[in-house]
């Protein structure tokens, strides 16, 4: 809400620097997002008299002038064909013009010259902005402008506008009025109301027009006055002024009237030009469906019935609180009007306005709420400019429409609930004259007080609201920091699912990954990049209805897809090696479209490029992690299409697939840009692995104190035979005193055969109660031996 | 014999003087003191010294053994001395170059900023919990004191799935969930992404919040202004000052947005909080009754107060990091800097 400060003073006396009045409006709840000043860069350009012309004597296109300022008079040489006599504005030596120039006096071809004259351009404003001036041309002024005064000022262009943020539970102080209210409780002083002074002259309102309100649920109250013999003409300076510069174009002064209610008391009006109102009707009811309304900036409106219109007796003139018709407006010629002041329900206005696309200064305002208040004192108002600005004769009576309202409401409560609620002190006196700053008169009945509050105030329902407001005047200084004094000891616990995060999370980094976090939602294109085959259940993305584009359209079902695209950023940033981890929800839908809250699944996904970066080390990675939980994985080829045939794994935890480790499929990578450089990725559900309820303590073995005896074996099997199948094989046997399995070495030659490998393997043996001998090792190394035959085909190299 | 032996002890002891390694002078010993070295042939030949001279030859022959074992033993200590010099003379290496290797990787600053709340709340027995980003309207707005249509939904510009499920635009969503299956003593904090369609230089459409909610009978304004003080202390530093100023949130009342002294020049004034001294940094306020009752809690009996606040904000202020986008670029140069 822009306020300017003039318009406030005119309810309010404002005796302090904006600055202060922003900081003392903070303090009560209306924060200050903005101290707007006018004039703000310009100083020193003052509005001179030019009092003698004569020629330059060494440049045809220069004059030489003779300029009085009042205090002084000075000589100024131009380009600008002036005469004597006009009253112009000139910057003085020492001036700042709006882009920052400082004037100086100086020679101009060999002439003095102690200033400059001045267009709209120097002082930093359009022709929009004042009236009266041309763009283009130096700034002209009457002969009853004061010689010396600032040329701002006396183009009413030197304001000071506070921009105020108004919170949603005040709407009523979207409206200069009401902030000169609060302005007067910051400043503790008095406030002014505005001025209700009109005549009538004679006839009736019901002779012009008749109202009937169809729908009063959503038009709760409908006034209407009339105006005869209206004049059209341009509105005076102050109100053009004081609409410019709360950014409302001045029009004429009907509408300019309604628009300078609509900012000082906060009611929007309506005014139509009687003639275009058939049958001399109103009637507010619900639109039919299909219904066309051009309004006034010209756009055609298809109405549904659950619009709310004004209609005269056979079409719609208006959209309710929204936007009049074309139709209806005033025009040069408009010889009667008609006002509207009404109250239209909150929700409809706001439900209407999005869904025709279509905003204005009065649905803004009646979407924010507008109390029954208001509708009167606006229409009251509108009639005392009216008669001000003899704008026309004014109608006899008032159409007034409405259902039964509450006028006032009041609240119980005690001082003692005040201070539980702020766990401060509540002197009763402090209380009660600090509701009665704010217009809530307190009285007291056995102990017991009760507040009545205005119907202006429609926030205020209980006795917390009363707290607020109390204290948001005595000053929350007054409250002081307590921890719980009166309240239980709690004790605070992690959920375990939060613990085994944070416990993955800590592996992870300390294996020398970096933590990522990426955006949840994504481009639908995802599944044809990763290469998903079309009956993948990672398609089914929830999308989201209103999103900022299509690149962030729909929640994400996996992690591998913005992890490629934050390894590809990686990569195309100059990093040479990346490795990255992320813990976050996928959103898997039970249902499209969506019915019930999805499955939000948590996962991680590991990925990683770069020198010394392969397959195992993203799977080592995993099975630090898995290690750390006390999980057993076991690793299977995988199939999935956006990893590489030869290089890619699912793994499988108590027989479940929850995730895979791979190789990027190299075609996978070219969707995402990237050629010659391999990426490496897992995705694991942290929820399934959680699901498994043994996710043990680390527990004590014992180890042995007798020498650890270590054989090597090489054997040779098929190429196909993977090292899960041969320690497999090898861990089934129960051989004795085996601790320790590992395969370190394989090795293909033609000396071996095609299809054949030699695989190393390392055996370790100990026993907990002796040095165990040679033989004892030898019985179990050719156990070891044959079940490898059996099982594997191996044979000894 | 004894010319014998003084030729052995002068040409033992000139071999051991010029000897310039303890191979060579292994070789000497081998040579004199070996199995079949000279001395030890002296030795074995004492066999054929008339017995009346042998104890005399015996102690000359043990004599030279000792001289020649002692200039062995010297010239060895020496020269193994040169030797362990030469060595590490060779092993030198440059030990101002950089380790190489594998080094630690860095958590992302929003887990770590997270985990440091979280131990904050925590130690004021505050447990933590988590809910769903995709919400429905009931828990992020309704049960919040926000209807349909109310004005204050212009606060945040939401997602929407459908008419009833969105993206949650605040982890306030919790709140109600939370009132609406636990009974007081109720204290919980919640972190957690959400959502709102802004984006510019300085909003992310995703970020992250922490919410905090204490019902219980007795609990003041008092008791949210010390429990925030707690925490911007603990967070940013023990000089940090708390004010509160009225605002308004429709699930709380009175509401109040809370400032901190800035972080960067404790209150004095700087570029970071534009002059003032005060850098707000979350909403808060006693839960509005009218919500306690709409989650199935008497609000004649109990109290509470909530607040919230972005972590990313918090991550920004603590670290200096100049805009909320690069906590989602995820360039490594980004990630390997916090700790």
């Amino acid at each position: 809400m822009l306020a300017p400060i003039s318009w406030l003073k005119d309810y309010v006396n404002i005796n302090v620097s904006p600055e202060v009045l922003a900081k003392k409006l903070v303090s009560i709840g209306f924060e200050v997002e903005e101290i707007i000043y006018q004039n703000k860069k310009v100083s020193n350009v003052v509005v001179g008299k030019i009092e003698e012309v004569n020629q330059h004597p060494h440049a045809d296109r220069l004059r030489v002038t003779q300029i009085n300022v009042g205090s002084k008079k000075l000589q100024v040489v131009t380009n600008v064909p002036v005469v004597g006599g006009e009253v112009i504005a000139v910057a003085l030596d020492g001036a700042a013009l709006a882009d920052g120039t400082v004037i100086k006096r100086g020679e101009l071809r060999g002439v003095l010259s102690e200033g400059m004259l001045c267009g709209l351009e120097e002082v930093g404003i359009t022709v929009d902005d004042v009236s009266g001036q041309t763009a283009g041309d130096i700034l002209r002024f009457g002969d009853d402008v004061m010689l010396g005064t600032p040329a701002l000022d006396a183009l009413n262009y030197n304001d000071v506008i506070l921009d105020i943020g108004v919170t949603a539970n005040r709407p009523d102080c979207n409206s200069i009025y009401k902030l000169a209210k609060e302005v007067a409780v910051a400043l503790d002083t008095t406030c002014r109301e505005p001025e209700i002074n009109y005549t009538t002259t004679g006839g009736n309102i019901s002779d012009l027009v008749s109202v009937e309100v169809q729908n009063s649920e959503l038009c709760p109250r409908y006034m209407a006055a009339g105006v005869k013999n209206v004049k059209i003409f341009p509105s005076s300076q102050k109100i053009k002024s004081r609409l410019r510069a709360v950014g409302i174009r001045p029009i004429n002064n009907i509408v300019d009237i309604t628009n300078y209610v609509l900012t000082e008391i906060g009611q929007p009006m309506h005014s139509f030009d009687k003639r275009e109102l058939e049958g001399g009707k109103i009637i507010v009811r619900n639109a039919k469906d299909g219904e066309i309304i051009t309004s006034l900036d010209g756009k055609e409106n298809h109405l549904d019935s659950s619009m709310l219109v004004i209609c005269d007796s056979s079409r719609p003139v208006a959209i309710a609180g929204i936007m009049g018709g074309l139709n209806s407006g005033i025009k040069a010629d408009t010889a009667e009007v008609v006002f509207e002041a009404a109250k239209f329900a909150r929700d409809n206005i706001r439900r209407t306005s999005r869904t025709l696309g279509l905003r204005s200064d009065s649905s803004s305002r009646f979407e924010k709420g507008i109390d029954f208040a208001s509708q009167e004192y606006a229409m009251k108002r509108a009639l005392t400019l009216i008669c001000e600005s003899g704008s026309g004769e004014i109608v006899d009576g008032i159409l007034d429409v409405k259902v039964d309202y509450v006028k006032e409401r009041e609240i119980s409560f005690t001082i003692q609930k005040i201070r539980d609620i702020l766990g401060c002190s509540v002197p009763k006196d402090k209380l009660i004259s600090i509701l009665a700053r704010l217009g809530i008169s307190v009285r007291e009945e056995n102990k017991t007080l009760i507040a009545t509050v205005g119907e202006d105030r429609e926030d205020i329902v209980g006795v917390n609201d009363i707290a607020e407001e109390f204290i948001r005047v005595y000053g929350y200084r007054h409250i002081k920091p307590t921890l719980f004094k009166y309240a239980s000891l709690t004790s605070g616990v992690i959920p375990k699912k939060l613990q085994v995060i944070d416990k993955i999370k800590d592996t992870l980094s300390s294996f020398g990954l970096n933590e990522s976090v990426t955006y949840s939602f994504t481009s639908p294109e995802f599944a044809d990049k990763l290469h998903l085959t079309e009956n993948d259940t990672a398609r089914t993305a929830i999308r989201i209805k209103n999103p900022i584009g299509e690149a962030l359209s729909v929640m994400r079902t996996t992690l591998t897809h913005s992890m490629l695209e934050t390894l590809a950023y990686n990569i195309t940033h100059f990093n040479r090696e990346a490795s990255l981890f992320e813990i976050s929800r996928v959103y898997l839908a039970k249902e499209l479209p969506l019915e019930n809250l999805p499955y939000e699944e948590e996962r991680l996904c590991i990925g990683a490029y770069g020198d010394g970066v392969d397959f195992y080390t993203v799977k080592s990675a995993l099975e630090e992690v898995f290690d750390a939980l006390h999980i057993k994985a076991e690793y299977v080829r995988s199939k999935r299409e956006f990893l590489h045939p030869g290089r890619g794994a699912d793994v499988v935890v108590n027989g479940n697939v929850v995730g895979f480790v791979g190789e990027i499929h190299p075609r996978v990578a070219k969707e995402y840009g990237i050629d010659n450089v391999r990426l490496y990725c897992a995705e694991i559900s942290v929820d399934k692995i959680l699901a498994r309820d043994n996710l043990e303590k680390s527990k004590f073995k014992p180890f042995s104190k007798f020498p650890t005896i270590e054989r090597d074996l090489a054997v040779v099997v098929d190429d196909s035979t993977n090292a899960a199948e041969i320690i497999g094989a090898v861990t089934g046997a129960k051989i004795k005193y085996l601790d320790d399995i590992r395969i370190f070495d394989t090795y293909k030659s033609d000396q071996i055969g095609r299809d054949k490998k030699s695989v190393g393997i390392s055996f370790s043996f100990s026993s907990l109660e002796r040095t165990l001998t040679d033989d004892e090792i030898a019985e179990q190394m050719s156990r070891i031996l044959s079940v490898l035959k059996r099982k594997t085909g191996a044979k000894i190299r | 014999m004894k010319e014998k032996l003084d030729g052995i002890k002068l040409a033992a002891l000139a071999l051991i003087e010029n000897a310039v390694s303890t191979a060579e002078l292994n070789d000497v010993r081998v040579k004199y003191l070996g199995k079949s070295g000279e001395i030890s042939l002296v030795m074995r030949d004492m066999a054929n010294v008339p017995k009346e001279e042998r104890p005399a030859m015996g102690k000359l022959v043990n004599e030279l053994r000792s001289v020649v074992e002692n200039a062995l033993n010297e010239k060895n200590a020496i020269l193994a001395i040169k030797e362990e010099e030469q060595k590490f003379k060779e092993e030198e290496i440059d030990v101002t170059l950089s380790a190489t290797g594998k080094r630690l990787g860095n958590l992302h600053p929003l887990t770590l900023i997270r985990r440091e709340l979280i131990d904050i709340f925590l130690s004021m027995g505050f447990s933590v919990d988590e809910g769903p980003e995709i919400e429905s309207d009931l828990y992020n707005f309704q049960l919040l004191n926000i209807p349909k249509d109310h004005p204050s939904r212009d606060m945040q510009d939401t997602f929407y799935i459908n008419d009833n499920i969105l993206l949650r635009t605040q982890t306030s969503a919790m709140q109600a969930r939370i009132m609406t299956n636990q009974q007081p003593p109720i204290r919980v904090v919640v972190p957690g992404k959400v959502y709102r369609s802004d984006d510019d230089a300085s909003h992310s459409p995703i970020f992250n919040q922490f919410e905090g909610l204490a019902i219980d009978r007795h609990i003041t304004m008092g008791d949210l202004q010390g429990c925030l003080q707690t925490f911007a202390q603990k967070i940013f530093s023990s000089d940090t000052k708390v004010r509160l100023r009225p605002s308004y949130f429709p699930f709380t009342e009175p509401s109040v947005e809370v400032d901190v002294t800035c972080a960067m020049c404790h209150g004095k004034g700087c570029r970071v909080c534009k002059g003032t001294g005060w850098v707000e940094i979350l909403g808060a306020g006693i839960v509005n009754p009218a919500v306690l009752e709409m989650c199935g809690i008497d609000s004649n009996e109990y109290s509470g107060f909530a607040f919230g606040f972005g972590i990313d904000r918090i991550a920004m202020i603590k670290y200096g990091i100049p805009n909320i986008k690069m906590l989602y670029e995820n360039d490594v140069r980004f990630l390997k800097q916090f700790n």
